[in-house]
């Protein structure tokens, strides 16, 4: 059994090896890699059956619940290999959020009842917490739960759902108590996406893809145990998701990959011969390997078990912040083709509006930039409120 | 201090903070450095003394030469804490010209008898250090050498070899200039000065780390410099609340932060690649870009603290000002950003390949 091999015993090399030798033999013909965008469940679904099966679908979770139980360290390397071969991103709210939510905060019913149909891919989760209200003020959301009887009554809308359409549950924020301060009375609940009142609407996007839902939910019912955590203590339980995602939000990936092809756009234009060019290139490669430096001091508190703190606001900051300037240079470079819908058919990658529109939610979901520095300046800094 | 807290300090490390005790003030008083400005020659030889009592002369001389054989960790650790004090003394230099001299650092220098300082640099903003070398010894000249003023002793860095020479050499000529902070840099000239030259080690290795050394330096005046601006904006009231209540404040100041997290990480980050053995490439990539975004961020830094002080940071009153005359010296010794950044894109072929 693969499950009850310990991962982090392995020498770094090893494990990489070990990570390569499955992508190369084992990623299924027909799924997009390198995609510039994500890839709906239809289509990415057969890769993660395939890390299903390898039981490597929940890297982070402890192996008694079917995880593999990787350390910080370790999950980076499986992360890096995954990016070298350009392995799609799976729809993985289960795995990344809701997993170890109800790991740490679920029944030991709701355990046994979930987490193993998130390791199968029976169920593929989408996230419910913002709303047209409750955005950056999340702490504010309208949507509400009712008891009735043994069930739950919930109304409200929600949105930013990521592939919202692909799902067939969706966690949600809804407010429970409105007689006391926001975030106390907020709960946390679990709802079936085909339960009547159920409707979902994609959402367009600036790259005209759909990577987004809204989710109306009109007197949908829900058994009362679908509650995870204590009635009216769903800020807490949501809470308890951040921290170490932070970090992998601010991980170098993106910037360093849009960087690269920023590199190859200059050679095709020629922009690269031009010293005015090489200039500013030069300077965000610098800034990559100052973010990456960075980055490192976050990847060995992670190993030592250190506390990630407020801080950690910086990275974010500066590697959303980054990928928008690389994403800005990539428009001057290649002029006005940037401009055109297709101006490269076969290979999106040489296409610089498409960075330049991926790059923008970096800096307004996990926190957008003016939240993260309202964090810092009174977390780190200090300063008055 | 903001930063810290961010990195764990070995024991050698602690030891070198706690060595800074005698020549930095624990209350973190200013005032001895706000007394030794504009007046030759600039820093307190005596304190030099000290200096040498803490051996940091010896602090990149190998064991082996009786030196104490730390790392260039250490070495930024140590001009960090130095830089958020404002220390006057040419400590930099002296600890460079430890690490070229290796076993032939003079004895009277680690007696703290003499102060020793390094003249390497050929022309003006730019890092050549090969000239200075003829068949009667030394010529031409040599370029912004600091803490000129109080100086017994230089060690001369030509492609010939290294010199140390005294102040009263032979057709050794001093033309010093008064620096924004109170001190003294000079050039020294040279007409066929006598020169008995020692083998060279890898001057443009130590050049780098002392660049990178440089770079800590900054770190600490921008640290403090922030620390400053952050207790002015907690105390500071205006239209009935402090002024850092202000969210145009706040984010101005967590962008400080921002790249202050950046270049403390870049800086130890690259100071323990190189302690490992870091290639030259992979050493001259890394400590160009600290440098450069050290000396940025000073500037930065200092301009952005003169304005949230307002009309106070004007004045020659307020110690910010200290830390922005310091940080218009300080940024453009070793190679300002700009030079920086063009080594960096000198190399950026080799880096790709």
């Amino acid at each position: 059994m693969t499950a009850t091999i310990d991962y982090n015993a392995l020498s770094d090399d090893a494990f990489r090896a070990m990570v390569r030798e499955f992508v190369e033999t084992r990623y299924p013909e027909g799924v997009p890699r390198f995609a510039q965008h994500r890839v709906h469940w239809d289509e990415v679904k057969p890769w993660y059956f395939v890390q299903s099966a390898k039981g490597w679908i929940c890297p982070t979770w402890p192996q008694e619940f079917g995880g593999m139980g990787l350390n910080a360290a370790k999950h980076l390397i499986l992360i890096e290999e995954y990016e070298r071969f350009g392995c799609a991103r799976v729809n993985d709210i289960g795995p990344v959020m809701l997993g170890p939510l109800l790991i740490r905060h679920g029944t030991p019913e709701q355990q046994a009842h979930y987490l193993p149909r998130i390791l199968s891919g029976q169920d593929v989760w989408a996230q419910g917490y913002s709303e047209p209200g409750a955005g950056s003020d999340l702490a504010a959301v309208r949507c509400s739960a009712e008891r009735v009887g043994d069930e739950w009554v919930i109304n409200g809308q929600k949105t930013w759902c990521t592939l919202g359409m692909d799902a067939n549950w969706i966690f949600i924020l809804a407010r429970t108590d409105k007689s006391v301060k926001k975030q106390a009375g907020i709960s946390f609940l679990l709802v079936p996406m085909d339960a009547p009142g159920v409707t979902v609407r994609p959402i367009r996007n600036l790259e005209m893809l759909e990577e987004f839902a809204e989710v109306f939910l009109d007197d949908v019912r829900v058994p009362a145990d679908h509650i995870v955590g204590p009635v009216n203590g769903g800020w807490t339980v949501a809470k308890a998701l951040l921290g170490h995602e932070r970090v992998f939000i601010g991980a170098p990936r993106l910037s360093a990959s849009a960087l690269s092809r920023l590199k190859a756009m200059a050679q095709r234009t020629g922009a690269w011969d031009d010293p005015v060019f090489r200039d500013t290139y030069a300077g965000l490669q610098c800034d990559l390997h100052d973010l990456a430096d960075l980055f490192e001091t976050y990847v060995e508190r992670l190993k030592t078990g250190a506390p990630i703190g407020a801080d950690v606001a910086s990275l974010k900051i500066f590697q959303s912040e980054l990928y928008q300037r690389i994403a800005g240079v990539m428009m001057e470079v290649t002029g006005e083709e940037s401009g055109h819908s297709h101006p490269f058919p076969g290979d999106s990658r040489q296409h610089a509006a498409g960075a330049w529109l991926a790059a923008r939610p970096t800096t307004i979901f996990g926190g957008s930039t003016e939240i993260m520095r309202n964090m810092l300046a009174k977390a780190v800094l200090g300063l008055p409120g | 201090m903001i930063g810290f807290d961010l990195l764990e300090l070995t024991d050698t490390q602690q030891m070198i903070v706690e060595s800074t005790r005698a020549v930095v003030p624990g209350d973190g008083s200013l005032d001895r450095v706000r007394g030794l400005r504009f007046a030759a020659p600039g820093f307190d030889r005596a304190m030099m003394a000290v200096v040498a009592e803490n051996g940091w002369p010896l602090l990149r001389v190998a064991e082996s030469d009786g030196g104490l054989g730390l790392g260039v960790t250490e070495w930024c650790t140590l001009m960090r804490v130095l830089g958020a004090a404002l220390v006057p003394e040419p400590v930099l230099s002296t600890v460079l010209a430890g690490a070229l001299l290796g076993a032939a650092l003079p004895d009277t220098v680690l007696a703290g008898e003499t102060v020793l300082v390094t003249a390497w640099q050929d022309r003006d903003n730019g890092l050549d250090w090969t000239g200075g070398a003829c068949a009667e010894g030394l010529t031409g000249a040599k370029r912004h050498v600091p803490g000129v003023a109080g100086a017994d002793l230089f060690a001369v860095v030509t492609g010939q070899g290294l010199a140390v020479v005294p102040r009263d050499a032979g057709g050794l000529t001093i033309a010093q200039a008064e620096t924004l902070d109170g001190g003294a840099s000079g050039t020294l000239s040279f007409d066929a000065t006598p020169a008995a030259f020692l083998p060279l080690p890898d001057v443009p290795a130590l050049l780098d780390e002392a660049t990178l050394a440089q770079s800590a330096y900054l770190l600490g005046i921008s640290e403090r410099a922030l620390q400053i601006t952050l207790d002015y904006l907690k105390v500071r009231e205006q239209f009935g609340k402090p002024i850092g209540s202000f969210q145009a404040l706040q984010h101005r100041a967590t962008e400080m932060t921002v790249q202050l997290d950046l270049l403390r990480a870049a800086i130890f980050a690259t100071a323990r690649r190189i302690d490992a053995g870091a290639s030259a490439l992979q050493r001259m990539r890394d400590v160009s870009r600290c440098k450069r975004r050290a000396a940025d961020l000073a500037l930065h830094v200092a301009g952005e603290a003169v304005q949230m002080h307002g009309a106070m940071g004007i004045t020659d009153e307020a110690d910010i000002g200290l830390f922005v005359r310091k940080a218009m010296v300080e940024a453009n010794i070793l190679g300002s950003a700009r030079v920086h950044r063009a080594r960096f894109v000198s190399l950026l072929e080799e880096a790709a390949a």
